[in-house]
């Protein structure tokens, strides 16, 4: 029995951790149902109104397009360039190697408000105005950090007998990549995306600097619209976010399992 | 004869070479696109504003073109930017031990939990990561301001007469931080975990430790690796995020990168704003510095016991 309840009290500790993990999600998706005009908890009266009112509200719906147009195009892009260049880290020896390594990692230990500042004024003074463009290369920096560290584990161990092989028989070096390398270092170029995609997605820091009054990515028009009101319409938009994110998880899940994109995180 | 070996050796060398500098080039064509993107859209903004964070600033005039070290002199005489910094520093180290000593019981359930169980505690760990930071703070306004879930639950049960200030304090900072934060310790302190081999933890029993003794004498030593890589994480991201104390402490609880935000956005005063923002960049570079010395110190220890 004394050895037991240490057990139970241990339990019981991590139910209230997960219990605290949780209770802002689920707040926000059941304040989303309330009948009344301001937010509350738990729901007084269940209602989809705040979900049809959303139509009335376009700019919600464009600032939805506008961010999935930018995560898209950061993850494209930085996926892209962060594999070439964790390629050339892993199985390169050059001069600066280590200081470029650094650079690239460093977005990870600068501030991102300080960041964004910075942008915001050099964008000012090279005239490149808020659009997806500026907002895609701001995420490029923050996102590269993390692409070529998932890229770079995985081509760490990589047998390169495989390739030598494909060379000998002809093959050229664009086929050995595309019909060899990539292949097998996929789950790394994959997860490298999806962790783009949604740091780009997510970012309020740099787009709040970046964005102008017709260019405003969906986080921004979340923060900036709950400076000035508390209505369900915010947990009605905050709830398809969460859905649309629970959703394309499990898609991912569906194409390469979640256990296959975190295990090659290590 | 030997001419001829003569000559196609020397072909050889020369492919070689020829390799060599192909290999060169390919090697800067690979890193160019990178590097170009990280030279002009990073590197060459955080110098301008460095620049700028030593040039003069008048409120009706704006930048000005003098050199002075006004804004750095200011921020560091003046007791009330020197309590933000304490604040944003105090406020990382809560956020700190917080999510130590909640990671520490899940992360080891985790590690001990198997196959299914294991994969959906893990989801289950991680899945706040991919839900946006503005909605999860947002959700603790809801549960925490004075008609929130907290106050009322606490008022139903007539632990309170009146509603406390929760919101906009460092505490619902804090709460907000630890909330974002978690996923990267436990993933610190299981990853740890899994190289302790478990036949340690069954000798230590064997020997009739109580679970108490051998946490404190077997586990804990061996996965504070873990601990201290976790804790230059959530520190240096706590000391420099914006959206958790700007949500949920905003103009109450300033900290440093909302000082930052609000002298670039409100003030309109870059210089003053930059020099904020490089004390920030220095302060989060100090305390990595000062943990990983402490972490190379630790591993030391690990390795020697």
């Amino acid at each position: 029995m004394s050895r037991r309840l240490p057990k139970y009290f241990f339990n019981f500790v991590c139910l209230m951790v997960y219990i605290f993990l949780l209770a802002p999600i689920v707040v926000v998706l059941l304040s989303s149902l309330t009948t009344t005009e301001y937010i509350v908890f738990p729901p007084e009266g269940l209602t989809l109104r705040w979900y049809t009112e959303l139509i009335e509200h376009p700019e919600f719906m464009q600032s939805f397009t506008l961010s999935i147009i930018v995560a898209f195009g950061t993850a494209i892009i930085a996926t892209a360039i962060g594999t070439l260049a964790s390629l050339a880290v892993v199985r390169r020896q050059f001069k600066g190697k280590t200081a470029i390594v650094q650079l690239v990692g460093s977005p990870l230990l600068i501030p991102s408000v300080v960041f964004g500042v910075a942008l915001l004024q050099f964008y000012s003074w090279i005239g490149l105005a808020a659009s997806p463009i500026a907002l895609i290369l701001g995420h490029i920096i923050l996102t590269v950090p993390f692409v070529m560290r998932l890229v770079v584990a995985s081509l760490v161990g990589f047998d390169r007998s495989i390739e030598q092989a494909a060379l000998n028989l002809g093959a050229g070096p664009m086929k050995v990549f595309f019909q060899i390398t990539l292949p097998i270092i996929k789950s790394g170029v994959i997860a490298g995306a999806i962790f783009a995609f949604i740091t780009s997605f997510d970012d309020l820091t740099v787009a709040l600097f970046i964005v102008s009054t017709d260019v405003v990515t969906l986080p921004v028009r979340i923060y900036t619209y709950m400076q000035y009101q508390y209505d369900p319409i915010i947990t009605s938009v905050s709830s398809i976010m969460i859905l649309f994110t629970v959703v394309l998880m499990l898609v991912i899940e569906r194409v390469l399992g979640v256990g296959k994109v975190f295990s090659s995180k290590n | 004869m030997q001419a001829g070996i003569g000559t196609e050796h020397d072909l050889l060398i020369q492919q070689k070479k020829k390799n060599v500098n192909k290999k060169r080039l390919d090697t800067w064509l690979l890193l160019l696109p990178t590097l170009g993107i990280f030279i002009f859209f990073f590197l060459l903004p955080l110098f301008f504003l460095f620049i700028t964070s030593f040039k003069s600033f008048d409120a009706s005039t704006g930048v000005g073109n003098e050199w002075t070290l006004q804004n750095y002199i200011k921020f560091m005489s003046d007791p009330f930017y020197l309590g933000v910094v304490w604040r944003t520093v105090k406020i990382a180290l809560l956020t700190t031990l917080i999510t130590i000593a909640i990671s520490y019981p899940v992360a080891f359930q985790i590690s001990r939990s198997k196959g299914r169980a294991r994969n959906y505690l893990t989801l289950l760990v991680l899945s706040p990561l991919l839900i946006s930071m503005v909605i999860r703070c947002y959700g603790w306004v809801i549960l925490l301001s004075n008609n929130g879930v907290v106050n009322n639950t606490l008022l139903k049960l007539g632990w309170i007469d009146q509603p406390l200030t929760l919101l906009y304090t460092e505490l619902s900072v804090v709460i907000g931080m630890v909330h974002v934060l978690f996923p990267y310790m436990v993933l610190s302190i299981m990853g740890s975990l899994e190289k302790i081999d478990p036949s340690v933890i069954r000798a230590s029993q064997n020997l009739g430790a109580s679970s108490f003794r051998t946490f404190f004498s077997i586990l804990l030593p061996l996965t504070l690796p873990g601990v201290f890589a976790g804790s230059v994480m959530v520190f240096s991201l706590s000391v420099s995020s914006f959206v958790t104390p700007a949500i949920l402490g905003g103009p109450q609880v300033k900290v440093m990168s909302y000082l930052t935000y609000e002298q670039v956005a409100v003030m309109l005063n870059w210089p003053y704003g930059g020099a904020i923002g490089f004390l920030l960049i220095l302060i989060a570079t100090i305390t990595i510095i000062a943990y990983s010395k402490i972490l190379a110190r630790s591993e030391k220890g690990v390795a020697i016991q």
